[in-house]
């Protein structure tokens, strides 16, 4: 979970810059609230698919793509 | 601009000027002027807000006064005790209007909008210079089977909740090019902003709404300025032949297919459906 949230926080740096609001950013804060766009969400799970190699399922529930730590929740739950 | 443009563009935050105006004791709408020329002015369906139109107007504000705003009962407008009925919500259009000084205005309506739409330039006929019905609600012979539709819809949000009301309208709204354009990543990006769009009250509020008021197609007859219907040939609530049939029955109709989109054609193409409606300003200018 840790090394998944790591990654997921990289891929945002990737995507917003080194000085973003990403570095103050806590795992558990919701995504939208901390201004990341639901362009900028769509881009971060096709990333997240390359990044884990799986891919996403129409039915995911919407809390598991609120925050960092959720999307790590999410990436741990997958089958090895 | 492909749906994939629009998606990367869209950009759902409130200003932060705040603009509202008053029409009516204790409401207040949330408006975006932008633009100066013909005025246009959106009407949104309950699913949308004003900044969903920035991205789908951008191009149309180049040489027109576009004017989008909350519906009184969603977004950032006043949520009044008891939700509006067809009228209140026609009379608030209109009170928009003469607040901003427009004394005649172009109505863009999307889906049950066109309900909307349709009420103003009947009530208020010296207001609408001319309606552009896009994936309306209307049909040509009746309401029967979007009522069938937006009851369905009820029951899912009531139900299920939000979520699962995504779930349930997203394929019937959206046209499969766009579907399979988008993927996945797109189907949850979209989710997320439908459900910070709006909140379930607010929905039902609007969907119970949609299964009521006049639906005679008889009454299209009455609308003396030009009506313009937009669909997109996948539209899955209105056939091709449905358009044609509709815009037949206003005075002055026209109709446009737009290929590969479905119910919410300015989604799939959004500088197609601004040249259109671009050129039926101009034609309707040109004729007033």
């Amino acid at each position: 979970m840790v090394e998944a949230r790591a990654r997921i926080r990289a891929l945002l740096l990737d995507m917003f810059g080194p000085d973003s609001f990403v570095t103050e950013l806590a795992d558990t804060v919701s995504l939208r609230e901390g201004g990341v766009s639901s362009a900028a969400l769509v881009s971060l799970l096709v990333a997240m698919e390359d990044e884990f190699g799986f891919e996403w399922q129409d039915d995911v529930a919407p809390e598991a793509l609120r925050s960092i730590s959720s999307l790590a929740g999410h990436v741990a739950s997958l089958p090895a | 601009m492909s749906a994939s443009d629009v998606l990367e563009r869209l950009d759902l935050k409130y200003r932060e000027d705040t603009l509202k105006v008053r029409v009516r004791d204790g409401v207040e709408l949330y408006y975006e002027s932008t633009g100066d020329g013909p005025v246009v002015t959106t009407l949104n369906n309950f699913f949308m807000t004003t900044p969903t139109w920035r991205v789908l107007t951008d191009d149309l504000a180049n040489d027109h006064r576009v004017i989008s705003y909350d519906l009184a009962g969603h977004g950032q407008s006043t949520h009044p005790e008891t939700y509006p009925s067809w009228a209140q919500h026609a009379a608030d259009a209109i009170a928009l209007l003469d607040a901003l000084q427009v004394e005649k205005t172009y109505l863009v309506s999307t889906s049950i909008s066109t309900v909307l739409a349709r009420d103003i330039a009947l009530t208020y006929p010296d207001r609408v210079a001319g309606i552009v019905l896009a994936g309306p609600a209307l049909g040509p012979k009746g309401m029967r089977r979007h009522r069938q539709i937006q009851r369905a819809w009820l029951l899912t949000l009531e139900n299920h909740g939000m979520a699962a009301l995504y779930n349930h309208l997203y394929p019937e709204v959206f046209g499969a090019d766009m579907n399979e354009e988008l993927g996945t990543p797109g189907f949850l990006g979209l989710r997320e902003s439908f459900l910070a769009l709006s909140t379930k009250e607010d929905l039902a509020n609007g969907l119970n709404l949609a299964l009521t008021g006049e639906t005679s197609p008889e009454l299209l007859k009455q609308i003396q300025c030009p009506a313009l219907v937009v669909i997109g040939d996948d539209d899955i609530l209105l056939s091709n032949t449905g358009a044609r049939e509709l815009a037949e029955h206003f005075p002055k109709g026209g109709y446009e297919i737009m290929p590969g989109a479905g119910h919410l054609p300015f989604l799939d193409d959004a500088m197609g459906f601004q040249a259109i409606v671009r050129k039926f300003v101009a034609e309707a200018e040109a004729g007033a």
